[in-house]
């Protein structure tokens, strides 16, 4: 019996592994008894192909069923790959937003996590973020993943993290039962107590939600002070359209460095805006780990370059398997980068609809 | 950045930019707006959210004008609206954009650019019809020493949710401006043009860019102009919403009514009664939507329905059209609106329809006439944007009850008792007695009250 993982699993970020021998090297690490988690070796039985003979191309994961929605309900021991050992190194459970209804859930072991902010530390130089200065983090907190991506970003790439609570769940419950003025307060609330840190301490990044910036915009003091002190902002969580996106570029923060994130908890992970796509922001995955398709929502299948769709999410790597989920978000599909898989997305909205539960936008 | 004189057409469609307070604004998100025939007709920018706030700051920073500048500066652009060439566009230009979008009859649109030609050269002596006869205008006034009201504004800013029915609409807002408000106006996509025209000209005329703004916005960053203004006004889905809170004053359907009684002979007036139900192509809120007669209703509604049936189905922009002109999918809903909310009601004309299609895709509204057994039946209220009225019966014992929630009551009768409950009557806004359209007014005439009594408040005042 073998745990060991397939060295192409385990490469440093910066060395992107051959796809079709990673795909191949995944499928045996997740559907081998000795490896696989217990959820996915079960799941596989009511599965009618073999994954690790029939799955040999990242175009093959469109053969699994979308299992996201059953990550509300799977006890998170079972999503652990049996190769980790008794004793995994684990750095934390992580729950989507709570937007279509009940929370989901994956488990996230270390050397994912550290592989991710390593990948991320190095967009972020791309894009000019100084290192070694303070961050102020106005995103999720509790229990979503978003929060943990800040505080280790805030640590390796940055200096100290400074964040505000921020229950984004509160927040759409207040929306969908017609308490705006209470939505408003718990954001004012959240922007208050972000303004005690701007105005002590040497925040030289902040990271934000759109919703939340907006709203500090509004209060002509605090850009002043973000234009005094912050040289870039992350923003992400929700989207930035690109008539706000080139306002903020030109004229309200136009010394700052504005960098988005698009992601989700169910990648365990984020897609960076590419450097230089301008006010309609493009966005790059963590290929071959994470990837994009953008496809047409009834057929399931590729829209054009240049084409709106919806966008499909995939995490290939050793700490997880879950492929095919359909997200919210609406997307133009367009080119990755050369040689990488998947898609790159640009112009993410949210679809209307989803799964028979409206929508709703908040703080978050 | 776009001049106000050059043309700027991009694709043949007029560009209608944001009007910010840094000038001219052109967002990458547009709305399309089509002519009655479908046809894209113009581009509106649509300004972002963090635009909106940012604009409605910047009126808040910004001074007024002195009183008299004011006054000067609004007499000017009424006369740069109704002559000069704006945005590219010269006045026949405009109209007839007006007229191809809004499916206004041309000549009513004509009409309405010479009404705001006189109402704005008329508009501050209007204005001292609504200040209370104690109250001086100027804290400076040698009344004040001797201790008087100061007539003041309740805020500095005030946003116009405007609505889109008629060009006339924007001819109430700049009391506002003259008041010395900083103004926000979010136009109406159903007819952008008249007041990125009016606030086109305004500026021209010597307003800053940051004391008159244009706001065309979605649904979301439309509550921003709420949140950013001390008042406003208007008729659009933020201003329903927020319809109770006392900082707004919502635009709500006119319902005017004629009532006919046996005191006069209704056959010496029907040309002022069809003309108060199709003027304006019938599409004002001071159109009459009901005839009220003591007596038997059916001849009056057989001679409106005869007079109306006449009216030819032109295109808006032919010099002789009268009436409205929509797309053919918004007309055809709109008839199955009408002949729902008709059934059981005796139709004297359009009762089999009232829609005619142009064959562009456009189609015109022709006048529709019901006659309902009852005077407190609820449908007399049923206001529609073409000439569509119900003629109901009254008597002395049905009283004042049926004629309540009316912007212009036009009543025939010489009952000084009657006349005393209609002026009585909180939830009848003018009353016109004799031979006088609805659609009747003049300087110093309150549209549904005083704008200005929103807008206004008074200070007791003494010094020296």
């Amino acid at each position: 019996m073998s745990t060991a993982a397939h060295p192409v699993l385990d490469l440093p970020f910066d060395t992107p592994p051959d796809p079709e021998e990673f795909i191949r090297a995944a499928m045996e690490w997740h559907f081998h008894p000795d490896t696989g988690s217990p959820y996915w070796l079960e799941r596989a039985t009511s599965l009618d192909f073999d994954p690790r003979t029939d799955v040999k191309s990242h175009d093959d994961l469109q053969l699994f069923p979308n299992v996201v929605n059953e990550m509300r309900k799977v006890p998170v021991h079972a999503l652990i790959p049996k190769g980790y050992g008794p004793r995994p190194d684990i750095v934390g459970v992580y729950e989507s937003g709570g937007t279509t209804g009940a929370p989901k859930r994956v488990v996230c072991p270390r050397d994912w996590m550290e592989r991710l902010v390593d990948w991320s530390n190095a967009n972020l130089d791309e894009h000019d973020f100084p290192r070694g200065v303070d961050w102020l983090g106005l995103t999720p907190s509790g229990p979503h993943i978003v929060g943990e991506i800040f505080r280790r970003s805030a640590a390796t790439h940055g200096r100290h993290g400074f964040q505000v609570d921020l229950d984004p769940r509160w927040v759409k419950k207040l929306i969908a039962d017609g308490k705006a003025d209470q939505a408003d307060a718990y954001a004012e609330h959240v922007i208050d107590q972000a303004e005690f840190i701007l105005r002590t301490q040497e925040i030289g990044v902040l990271t934000i939600t759109p919703a939340l910036l907006e709203r500090l915009v509004r209060r002509e003091d605090l850009v002043a002070l973000v234009n005094e002190k912050v040289r870039a902002i992350r923003w992400g969580g929700t989207q930035l359209d690109p008539d706000t996106h080139h306002l903020y570029r030109t004229e309200i923060f136009p010394e700052t460095v504005l960098y988005g994130h698009y992601g989700s908890t169910m990648i365990m992970g984020i897609a960076g805006q590419r450097p230089g796509s301008g006010d309609s922001c493009v966005f790059d995955t963590f290929s071959p780990y994470v990837t994009f398709s953008v496809v047409d929502p009834v057929t399931r299948r590729p829209v054009p370059y240049g084409a709106r769709g919806q966008v499909v999410m995939n995490h290939v790597s050793k700490a997880l398997f879950l492929p095919n989920n359909l997200e919210r978000d609406l997307a133009t599909r367009v080119e990755p980068v050369r040689g990488r898989v998947g898609d790159a997305a640009a112009d993410i909205a949210p679809v209307g609809r989803f799964e028979n539960e409206a929508v709703i936008e908040g703080v978050y | 950045m776009v001049s106000s004189q050059e043309t700027d057409r991009t694709d043949g469609l007029i560009q209608l930019d944001v009007l910010g307070p840094s000038g001219s604004y052109r967002s990458r998100s547009r709305a399309t707006v089509p002519d009655v025939s479908g046809r894209p007709a113009a581009e509106l920018s649509l300004a972002p959210t963090v635009y909106v706030d940012r604009a409605m700051a910047a009126l808040r920073r910004a001074r007024p004008l002195s009183a008299d500048e004011r006054v000067a500066a609004i007499v000017r652009a009424g006369r740069l609206f109704a002559t000069e060439t704006i945005n590219g566009l010269t006045v026949g230009e405009y109209e007839h954009a007006v007229s191809r979008v809004g499916g206004v009859p041309i000549q009513v649109v004509r009409a309405a650019t010479r009404t705001a030609l006189e109402r704005s050269a008329q508009l501050h002596h209007g204005l001292q019809h609504a200040r209370p006869w104690g109250a001086v205008g100027d804290w400076r006034d040698p009344l004040t020493r001797a201790g008087r009201a100061v007539w003041t504004r309740r805020g500095e800013v005030f946003a116009v949710h405007a609505a889109g029915n008629h060009p006339g609409t924007h001819t109430l807002w700049p009391e506002a401006l003259a008041l010395g408000y900083r103004v926000a106006v979010r136009p109406s996509r159903r007819e952008p043009f008249t007041p990125h025209r009016l606030v086109t000209a305004l500026r021209m005329a010597g307003f800053g860019e940051d004391q008159v703004v244009l706001l065309p916005t979605d649904h979301a960053a439309a509550e921003a102009l709420l949140r950013g203004a001390d008042l406003a006004y208007g008729s659009d889905e933020v201003i329903r919403r927020y319809a109770d809170d006392p900082a707004v004053l919502p635009l709500i359907p006119g319902r005017s009514k004629i009532l006919l009684t046996a005191d006069t002979d209704w056959r010496d007036h029907l040309d002022t009664v069809v003309e108060s139900i199709a003027h304006h192509g019938g599409t004002g809120c001071v159109n009459a939507t009901a005839v009220l007669v003591e007596g038997d209703p059916a001849p009056v509604a057989e001679a409106i329905a005869g007079r109306l049936s006449v009216l030819p189905s032109l295109p808006p922009e032919d010099d002789k059209a009268i009436l409205p002109v929509q797309s053919a999918v918004s007309a055809r809903a709109l008839e199955r609106y009408v002949r729902d909310r008709a059934a059981g009601a005796r139709a004297h004309l359009g009762g089999d329809g009232f829609v005619e299609e142009l064959g562009d895709g456009s189609a015109v509204l022709r006048p529709v006439v019901h006659q309902l057994e009852r005077a407190d039946d609820p449908r007399a209220g049923a206001e529609l944007p073409f000439p569509c009225v119900w003629v109901a019966p009254w008597s002395r014992e049905d009283g004042v009850t049926p004629l309540r929630d009316t912007l212009i009551l036009g009543a025939y009768t010489d009952d000084d008792r009657l006349i005393d409950a209609f002026l009585d009557e909180p939830t009848i806004a003018n009353v016109y007695l004799g031979d006088h359209p609805t659609y009747w007014t003049a300087t110093g005439i309150p549209h549904d009250g005083y704008l200005a009594h929103f807008l206004m408040r008074t200070k007791g005042v003494i010094r020296g």
